[in-house]
């Protein structure tokens, strides 16, 4: 194995967290000498299928959103994945491999947790407190919303006053009027979605046009993603970045991490030493390689652990009227925050959002049909297309040791072991679903639904990945502490979505971003002074 | 197995429907054409099991041809029982390419060129909406 010149900080993963951590790292800290391994590539914003007549079946192949579809998938995805073994998991894993990680393929939804999310312990005497608050981490929530460019609506009263400014609302079209009009007659909040969605021209990215399918990636860059955000200011203060580089191993000696093995696009293997040593590769990917680099305290270690979704539900409503369909970026419409809160006396612990999305492409709407062909198909389509209203029921998830990733004993083509999830919806989460569906239903027929259809628990939802090395005091029960670092490894940081020690009911980019930044303010102060 | 054998076994899955702007059949909007090279080619799994067992079910291509309108989704159903999986995959094929069909998209109300670089045009959103919910306290904890 050859050993490349050493440096100050090496980070596995360029996705969110990793760009953000290195964009953020590289400002505070300009002497450091930082380098990023990313197992992925670029993704050429030209050849995205948005533009292409057959864009629809890319939902379905090289641009679907889970990756064991795109590795099944008869294409050649930009993507660049490994299997995951989801077969002990009603819910599968979805995410992207490559520079900018999941946010090439994300809704960009970008809402914070709630201060109550940070103190589910101390106010609710369930799961655990974050070892710091909301109001600690909210000068980097305002961070990230500046770097992005956040549409949206200050004066929502379900959080505390946002202080970054925001560029004007996206458009809610007629599916958020609708809806708006039945959460109104309710008297239960909404408000306009968070988005890192550019409504106007910025920082040389282009107003979003409305055109939809933001989960194929959006090739006019209206869409903030961390290729486009983060990572120009990274290479701009230094950092390099390595791509098609496969970290297979955290090399930790005598209680510290010395660097990284790796293999590169050519299948040599490096080591690449670094006196700190930086995870961020997702929920999944984090967890299997420090578990692959035996870093975890055992089998009982926390380590894979609690892994959490957000657990999701569909109520969608058909309407007489003519509604939007697959116009408007698909993920970010309008939210409730009615039952966020949580509220004794409900049949459930903590609570949920209500989310209104728009609907997906015509392909994709009659490929989930039941019955999917024969007459009776083009007459569910008839009624559905363009007259149907999707409310997501987002639940929070508790962190729950039996839910984790694991490793197999077989290794796969990238070097690693096979990784699998094994996952178990809760009674908790099951309620909290039941009970989001009876409140969406009832909105949408106050809205006017004719006829409402309800999708119990959704599959292809497992965007969110979290929770796999957890924050927190104890080492039996989390993996590293409140700044990132392995409490078995001090000088081995996280610094993704794995850290999160409770899941709140939302979209967790913005707090994964949040973090990454914080854990990078953390460690230039220890450097730097 | 024959052109007109696949065609019916298309315009079973997708009979079109009547009205102002009729969805056409499978066969009008070119799905049948294309099966034809899928199943001649990388997909001939395909044919040698579903659609034989299509044909077989029926008592051959032939029997399946003189069956009525009524008939001929009792035989694709009875195959979407047996194998529900290599049968899903059929239908995932042929509703591609009739969903892209320019003629379907249009009778859908919808339009044929993709989402970019024309997008979509929004109402601008109308604030007056949320004047119930600026009205209410602090929600949060």
């Amino acid at each position: 194995m050859a050993r490349v010149d050493p440096v100050d900080v090496v980070v596995v993963g360029a996705g969110l967290g990793g760009s953000a951590f290195c964009a953020r790292l590289s400002e505070r800290a300009p002497h450091l000498r930082i380098v990023c391994l990313e197992r992925g590539d670029w993704v050429d914003r030209s050849a995205m299928p948005a533009y292409r007549r057959d864009w629809q079946r890319a939902a379905l192949g090289a641009w679907a959103t889970s990756p064991n579809a795109r590795l099944s998938a008869d294409s050649t995805s930009p993507s660049a994945d490994y299997a995951i073994d989801d077969s002990a998991s009603p819910i599968r894993p979805l995410l992207w491999n490559g520079v900018g990680g999941s946010t090439i393929n994300w809704a960009a939804h970008v809402p914070r947790l709630h201060p109550s999310d940070f103190r589910t312990r101390t106010l609710d005497g369930v799961a655990d407190d974050w070892p710091f608050s909301y109001f600690d981490l909210e000068p980097y929530y305002d961070l990230n919303d500046t770097a992005m460019g956040i549409a949206g609506l200050a004066g929502d009263p379900a959080y505390p006053p946002k202080r970054s400014p925001r560029l004007p609302p996206l458009p809610i079209g007629r599916m958020g009027e609708t809806a708006a009009r039945g959460f109104n007659a309710l008297g239960w909040h909404w408000w306009p979605a968070d988005a890192a969605i550019n409504t106007v021209d910025r920082d040389g990215r282009r107003a979003c046009n409305n055109g939809g399918p933001c989960l194929m990636g959006c090739p006019i860059g209206a869409k903030a993603s961390a290729d486009i955000v983060y990572w120009p200011v990274a290479l701009k203060n230094g950092v390099t970045l390595r791509t098609r580089c496969v970290a297979q191993q955290v090399i930790v000696q005598g209680g510290r991490a010395i660097g990284v093995a790796y293999r590169d696009r050519s299948g040599a293997t490096h080591e690449q030493p670094a006196a700190f040593t930086v995870v961020a590769c997702n929920g999944i990917g984090t967890a299997r390689l420090l578990l692959a680099s035996n870093v975890g305290r055992g089998a009982d270690g926390a380590l894979g652990r609690h892994l959490m979704f957000h657990p999701i539900a569909y109520a969608r409503g058909m309407f007489d009227e003519e509604l939007d369909g697959p116009r408007g970026p698909v993920g970010t419409c309008i939210y409730s925050h009615e039952f966020y809160e949580h509220r004794p006396g409900r049949p459930f612990t903590r609570g949920l959002q209500l989310q209104v999305t728009r609907e997906n492409a015509l392909l994709q709407q009659a490929a989930r049909l039941e019955p999917a062909w024969g007459g009776a198909a083009h007459g569910l389509l008839r009624e559905e297309f363009r007259h149907s209203l999707p409310v997501m029921v987002v639940a929070e998830d508790l962190p729950e040791a039996r839910n984790r990733v694991a490793l197999s004993e077989a290794v796969a083509a990238d070097g690693l072991p096979d990784v699998r999830v094994e996952y178990t919806l809760s009674e908790n989460s099951r309620r909290i679903l039941d009970f989001g569906l009876d409140r969406g239903e009832e909105m949408l027929r106050e809205a006017g639904a004719h006829r409402v259809a309800r999708v119990p628990l959704a599959p292809l939802t497992g965007w969110h990945l979290l929770g796999t090395a957890r924050m927190g005091s104890d080492p039996a029960t989390s993996v590293t502490d409140g700044r990132g670092r392995c409490h078995a490894v001090a000088n081995l940081l996280v610094a993704d979505g794995s850290l999160f020690p409770t899941a709140g009911a939302v979209n967790p980019g913005a707090t994964i971003a949040a973090l990454a930044l914080k854990i990078a303010d953390d460690l230039a102060r220890e450097v730097v002074g | 197995m024959t052109p007109t054998f696949l065609s019916a076994v298309v315009d079973a899955l997708l009979p079109g429907d009547r009205g102002a702007s009729p969805l056409p059949t499978g066969t009008a909007a070119g799905v049948a054409t294309k099966l034809e090279h899928l199943v001649a080619g990388r997909d001939r799994a395909l044919r040698d099991v579903v659609l034989q067992a299509i044909a077989s079910g029926a008592g051959g291509e032939e029997a399946f041809l003189q069956a009525d309108a009524a008939g001929r989704p009792a035989f694709v159903r009875r195959v979407e029982v047996e194998m529900p999986g290599a049968f899903r995959a059929l239908v995932a094929l042929v509703l591609q390419d009739y969903y892209e069909a320019e003629i379907v998209l249009l009778a859908m109300g919808w339009r044929a060129e993709p989402p970019q670089p024309e997008g979509h045009v929004l109402p601008p959103f109308d604030e007056a909406l949320l004047g119930p919910v600026r009205r209410r306290g602090r929600m949060w904890r």
